[in-house]
């Protein structure tokens, strides 16, 4: 019988991989990067129980689990395509061609750019490629940095690097146009951290924002907003400042950054430079679904979710017979729910290959999705719930459009 | 500003484009090269994306920028699979 095979070694491909080969099964893991773990290995915060979450060493358990569970894993190994031919999945890389009747996708997600003048210039990176120079290589991306891009990921990087001994200068907005719209609103912004803000370290932050609850208070909130910040592990987070260009002669000098209304409009006369040697520009993360593109599974936005996804149910099944998929490709959410949908994914291929045996385990791994999801300590999006339910109904419609 | 860095196409240009045509995303691209230079798009579709999508509605029902195999770089040779005999 052929191999199930799997295409990202994160911490959903690889706990859908030991779940697999705990049922017996031969499984291939395959990952473009030179590690195992996927944007896990980046990841390291403390927890609100004081315990510290180390991606590396979350990496390395489910590394070692997968391979003492006889889990076969190819790095450094790009899919460039996949495609069905005679109900077999072809899975092309440079080298090979693998074959598979059951195909995991779980290449996780990838970060939205924000345009901004200058940003062309070496020392501009995005921010989780500065987490990963960081805290995977051991490398500093600069002596001074500005992040652009206020979120949660972004925030939650800042403090790596703090933590790295790199000094953050500021974290602030883009000048708003038409693709910065929402990451350079102070308000849409200010509404999006509102529900992350049991992050935020200090005490009177976290009063704050049980204060911001209806709409007037936000608009006050923001019109009265520090111009020069609030400082969060001593960073000053600017919501009413916005970078509007990206200096230097031959890579980045420095940032301009100006005051903003309440609205995002640069209020002229009020620029000033902050001197940086690097510059991480933060759009968020967004499904990294090519792969299920160029199978032809069907994909809906779901703005909740990241944006494109891939259509699929709650067993993590796609319309396409054979294709499974799990983790962020399904929406952005953190590396607990994408462990636990990682097992979803590896029960149900197992289940299609035993002839149903694993049904009461499926039942049971769908209900756990649903505890990590509700025990999450970052909701990428408030509203995710939503999202994965909008995406189960587009899900039913097209079941029914399927039998009829 | 350089938004598709591949085929040097800018915000003014893509923006410029979108008011004048009120075009989808796929049009845009066609009518600019923005996303059809090397890297297959995967700097500058959010941007093109938003920029279309300022005049014309989201059809949230299918991708607006198609991808193409191969999504990763691959040697020429390796894609035709061709064998060097000589």
């Amino acid at each position: 019988m052929s191999k199930v095979i799997i295409i990202g070694a994160g911490p959903a491909g690889l706990s859908a991989a030991i779940t697999i080969a705990e049922n017996g099964l031969n499984v291939l893991v395959i990952d473009e990067y030179m590690k195992p773990g996927g944007r896990l290995l980046g990841q390291l915060y403390e927890e609100t129980n004081g315990n510290w979450w180390n991606g590396i060493k979350e990496s390395q358990n489910l590394f070692d689990k997968a391979v003492a569970a006889g889990v076969e894993i190819k790095l450094k190994t790009p899919v460039s395509n996949i495609e069905k031919m005679d109900d077999i999945w072809n899975v092309y890389t440079e080298d090979e061609v693998y074959t598979t009747s059951h195909l995991l996708l779980a290449t996780g997600a990838a970060e939205a750019p924000l345009p901004i003048p200058g940003w062309t210039l070496p020392g501009v990176m995005s921010v989780g490629a500065a987490q990963v120079m960081t805290n995977v290589h051991r490398v500093k991306p600069g002596e001074r940095g500005v992040i652009v891009g206020v979120n949660v990921l972004s925030s939650a990087i800042a403090m790596e690097l703090k933590l790295a001994g790199i000094d953050i200068a500021a974290i602030t907005l883009p000048k708003m146009n038409i693709v910065t719209e929402k990451s350079g609103n102070p308000l849409d912004v200010m509404n999006s951290l509102l529900h992350v803000s049991h992050m935020a370290p200090s005490a009177f932050v976290k009063m704050g924002s049980k204060l911001m609850k209806n709409d007037f208070m936000k608009r006050m909130g923001i019109t009265f907003f520090p111009k020069n910040g609030v400082k969060m592990w001593d960073i000053p987070i600017m919501l009413r400042k916005a970078v509007v260009e990206i200096y230097g002669e031959s890579q980045v000098e420095g940032v301009t950054i100006a005051t903003i209304s309440p609205a995002g409009e640069v209020i002229p006369g009020t620029e000033e430079k902050i001197a940086a040697d690097f510059v991480c520009i933060a759009g968020g993360l967004y499904p990294l679904a090519e792969l299920a593109a160029v199978a032809g599974c069907p994909f809906y936005h779901i703005e909740e979710l990241g944006g494109y996804v891939p259509l699929h149910n709650e067993r993590m099944e796609s319309p396409l017979e054979g294709l499974y998929v799990a983790g962020n490709i399904t929406g952005i959410e953190g590396a607990k729910v994408a462990i636990s949908q990682g097992v979803t994914a590896g029960l149900a291929i197992v289940n299609s290959i035993d002839g149903g045996k694993q049904e009461a385990k499926l039942n049971d791994s769908i209900k756990a999705i649903e505890e990590t999801r509700n025990d999450a300590y970052i909701q990428f999006h408030p509203e995710v719930k939503t999202g994965k339910q909008k995406l189960l109904n587009f899900w039913n419609e097209h079941q029914k459009a399927v039998v009829s | 500003m350089v938004i598709c860095r591949c085929e040097e196409v800018t915000y003014e240009e893509l923006v410029k484009t979108a008011e004048r045509y009120s075009c989808s995303p796929r049009e845009l691209k066609l009518r600019t090269r923005a996303g059809m230079g090397y890297c297959g798009g995967r700097t500058c579709r959010n941007a093109v994306d938003s920029i279309a999508l300022s005049s014309t509605e989201r059809n949230v029902s299918e991708i607006t920028l198609k991808y193409q195999p191969p999504i990763r770089p691959i040697s020429f040779s390796k894609l035709g699979e061709v064998v060097n005999n000589d």
